[in-house]
C-alpha cells in the first residue's frame, strides 16, 4: 500500500469523524452542537472543504502530465452535461454511474475528479452554493470507491451485477452524507431523530438516485466500461503516441 | 440546448459584472458567513434585503427567481422538519394524543415553526448571495480568481477546461443525435426503457469522441511544452488595481465589523422557550443601520470606479 492509499483513508477517516462526532454527547462544551457558540455548519462545511482541498492536492501528485488532466475534464464534462436534462427528475440521472465507470476503469484520482467537475461544471447552470462542497466530496467519495473495485478484477455478467449493487449502495449513502448540510446548518436540536427526518424527507430523491444508478449500470454499463478501457490503451500506450500526437497537432495547426 | 443553457452566465455591461471578481468573492463570503452568524430574524431579513440590489443592477432576476422557486420547496422543508420535532416552547397550537418512544407527545408549537422560518430566511440569504457571484463572473475570470488564490493549479486547469469544452460538446451531442436521426432511430418517441436505449447510441459515440479529444488536447498541450517549466505564463490574467484592492476590502469589511457586533450580543435571538421579541432596541438597530450600510457600500464605490473607468 502505497502513500496514497494512507492519504485517501486518513480524509475517509476524517470525513467519518465530522459525521459521527455530532452524536457524541459534548454537552457543556464549546462543541455542543445545540447550544454552542460555533455553528456546526459552519465547522462541516470546513472539514468538508479541507478534505476535498486534500484530494485535489493529491490530483496535482497523482497527474504527471497533460494526458491525465485533459482526460477527467473531458470525462467531467460529458457527466456534466449528462446531468442538466436529468435536473428536474429528483436525482434520477446518470452523473453517479459515470462517476462510478470513470473511477473503475481510471482509477481513485480520476474518479474523483470527474465527480468534482460534475458538481462545478454542472452547478454553474443548476446554481453553486454550499451544497457544491458537499457534493463534490460525496461525489467525490463515490468516485475513489469506485477506483478500489478494480482490485477485485471482476469480468462478464459479475463485473455488471457488482457495479449495479455498488451503484445501489452509494444512491443511498450519497443521500445520507449529502443532506448533512441541510441538516448542520437549517435544523435543532442536531439529534440521531432530526437527522433521520431528514433523511426521511428526502427519502423519494435518494431512492430514485439509487433506482438510476442500477439502471445505467445495467444498461449502459458495459459498453461505456468498454469504451473507456479501449482508450485506456490508448491513452498510456508508449512511444506510438508521440508520432499520432505531433500529427494532430500538425492538423490542429492547419486547420486552425 | 435544453432549458439549462439558459441560466449560464451572461455578460452584461453592468456596475456588477464589471466589479472584480475579488471584490464579489470577498462580499458573498462576507454575506454568507454573516448569515450564519447571526440568529436575529432582523439581521437575516437585512441580509437578504442587501443581495436584492446587487441582483437588480446585475439585472440577473430571472436566474435569482428560478432558483428562488426550488429553494421555497426546501424552505418548506425546513418549516416542516423543524415544527414537527421540536416540541420546546410555549405557545402550543397542536397536541396530539399518542405518544412516540423517547420523544414524547408530539406538539406543534409557534417557536418551532418561527425557528423554521427563521432558518428558511438563512438559506434564502446565502442562495441569493450566491446567484449574485454565479451569473456575474465569466467562468473564466473565476478559474483566474483561484489560481491567485494558489488553489492546486491541475485541478483548476482541468476545471477550466472542462468550462471551455462544454459548448463543444454539447455540439457534438447535436450533431451526433442528428447523425442516428438520419439512420432512422426515433430518439424522441417509444417508452422509458427505448428511451433510454436510444440515449445510449447517442452517449457512448459522444464518449469516444470526446476521449479522442481529449487525446487530442493533452498532445497540443504537450507540444506546447506543458509543465516544463516550473514558471507558467497565461495568455490573460485578472489584474489588480490599486482600486479593486479597495473594493476587495470594502465587501470583506462586513464581516470582522459583523463578527465584532456579534461578540458584544447584538444579533442573538431567542427561541424558546417563548420568542424574544423582535424589537432589538436602539442600539440593536444602530448595529443593523451599520452592518447594512457596510454592505451595501460596495455599490456606489463600484459605480464610482465604473463611471470614471479608475484604474
Amino acid at each position: 500500500m502505497g502513500r496514497k492509499y494512507y492519504f485517501i483513508i486518513l480524509i475517509i477517516l476524517l470525513g467519518l469523524g465530522i459525521y459521527i462526532a455530532p452524536f457524541i454527547s459534548l454537552k457543556g462544551s464549546i462543541l455542543d452542537p445545540n447550544t454552542g457558540f460555533l455553528s456546526w455548519g459552519l465547522i462541516t462545511t470546513a472539514f468538508v472543504c479541507l478534505s476535498v482541498l486534500g484530494f485535489y492536492l493529491e490530483f496535482e501528485r497523482a497527474a504527471t502530465g497533460a494526458k491525465e488532466i485533459a482526460l477527467v475534464a473531458m470525462l467531467g464534462t460529458i457527466s456534466a452535461l449528462s446531468r442538466l436534462p436529468f435536473a428536474s427528475l429528483m436525482n434520477f440521472q446518470p452523473c453517479t454511474f459515470f462517476i462510478i465507470c470513470a473511477g473503475y476503469v481510471f482509477g481513485p484520482m480520476a474518479g474523483f475528479m470527474t465527480a468534482s467537475l460534475t458538481a462545478l461544471v454542472s452547478n454553474m447552470f443548476l446554481g453553486q452554493g454550499p451544497w457544491t462542497a458537499y457534493q463534490i466530496f460525496t461525489w467525490g467519495l463515490v468516485g475513489i470507491t469506485a477506483g478500489w473495485l478494480r482490485g477485485l478484477r471482476l469480468t462478464g455478467r459479475r463485473e455488471i451485477i457488482v457495479l449495479a449493487v455498488f451503484g445501489f449502495i452509494w444512491g443511498w449513502l450519497y443521500g445520507v452524507i449529502i443532506n448533512l448540510w441541510f441538516w448542520a446548518f437549517f435544523v435543532q436540536p442536531l439529534t440521531w431523530v432530526t437527522y433521520l427526518l431528514t433523511l426521511l424527507n428526502a427519502v423519494i430523491w435518494d431512492g430514485s438516485h439509487a433506482v438510476a444508478n442500477v439502471l445505467f449500470v445495467s444498461v449502459f454499463g458495459s459498453r461505456v466500461i468498454r469504451t473507456l478501457e479501449r482508450f485506456q490503451k490508448r491513452f498510456y500506450w508508449k512511444n506510438a503516441g508521440m508520432i499520432t500526437g505531433a500529427a494532430a497537432t500538425v492538423r490542429s495547426i492547419g486547420s486552425g | 440546448m435544453s432549458s439549462g443553457t439558459s441560466y449560464r452566465y451572461q455578460d452584461r455591461d453592468t456596475v456588477v459584472h464589471r466589479l472584480n471578481p475579488f471584490a464579489k468573492l470577498a462580499w458573498v463570503a462576507a454575506v454568507m458567513l454573516l448569515a450564519v452568524i447571526f440568529d436575529h430574524p432582523l439581521y437575516l431579513i437585512m441580509l437578504f434585503l442587501s443581495t436584492l440590489p446587487v441582483i437588480a443592477l446585475a439585472r440577473a432576476w430571472r436566474e435569482w427567481a428560478s432558483l428562488m422557486r426550488f429553494m421555497l420547496w426546501m424552505s418548506l422543508a425546513i418549516v416542516l422538519i423543524n415544527a414537527l420535532v421540536i416540541y420546546q416552547g410555549s405557545h402550543v397550537l397542536l397536541e396530539f394524543t399518542f405518544e412516540i418512544p423517547t420523544l414524547g407527545q408530539p406538539k406543534i408549537t409557534l417557536e418551532a415553526i418561527a425557528f423554521g422560518l427563521g432558518m428558511a430566511l438563512r438559506l434564502v440569504t446565502i442562495v441569493s448571495a450566491f446567484v449574485a457571484l454565479n451569473f456575474t463572473v465569466h467562468p473564466d475570470d473565476m478559474m483566474q480568481a483561484m489560481l491567485k488564490l494558489r488553489l492546486p493549479y491541475k485541478s483548476v486547469l482541468a476545471t477550466s477546461m472542462s468550462l471551455r469544452f462544454f459548448p463543444a460538446l454539447v455540439d457534438d451531442r447535436e450533431r451526433i443525435s442528428d447523425v442516428q436521426r438520419t439512420r432512422g432511430m426515433e430518439l424522441d418517441r417509444g417508452g422509458l426503457l427505448q428511451r433510454a436505449r436510444n440515449g445510449g447510441a447517442v452517449l457512448v459515440p459522444l464518449l469516444s469522441n470526446s476521449l479522442d479529444r481529449a487525446v487530442q488536447i493533452a498532445e497540443a498541450m504537450e507540444a506546447r511544452a506543458f509543465g516544463a517549466y516550473k514558471r507558467r505564463t497565461a495568455f490573460s490574467e485578472i489584474t489588480l488595481s490599486g482600486w479593486d484592492r479597495l473594493l476587495a476590502v470594502a465587501g470583506l469589511l462586513p464581516l470582522p465589523v459583523g463578527i465584532y457586533l456579534r461578540c458584544l450580543g447584538y444579533g442573538k435571538y431567542r427561541y424558546y422557550p417563548s420568542l424574544q421579541r423582535l424589537d432589538p432596541g436602539m442600539a440593536g438597530w444602530l448595529a443593523l443601520a451599520v452592518l447594512a450600510a457596510l454592505l451595501l457600500a460596495i455599490l456606489p464605490l463600484a459605480w464610482f470606479r465604473k463611471r470614471w473607468q479608475l484604474d
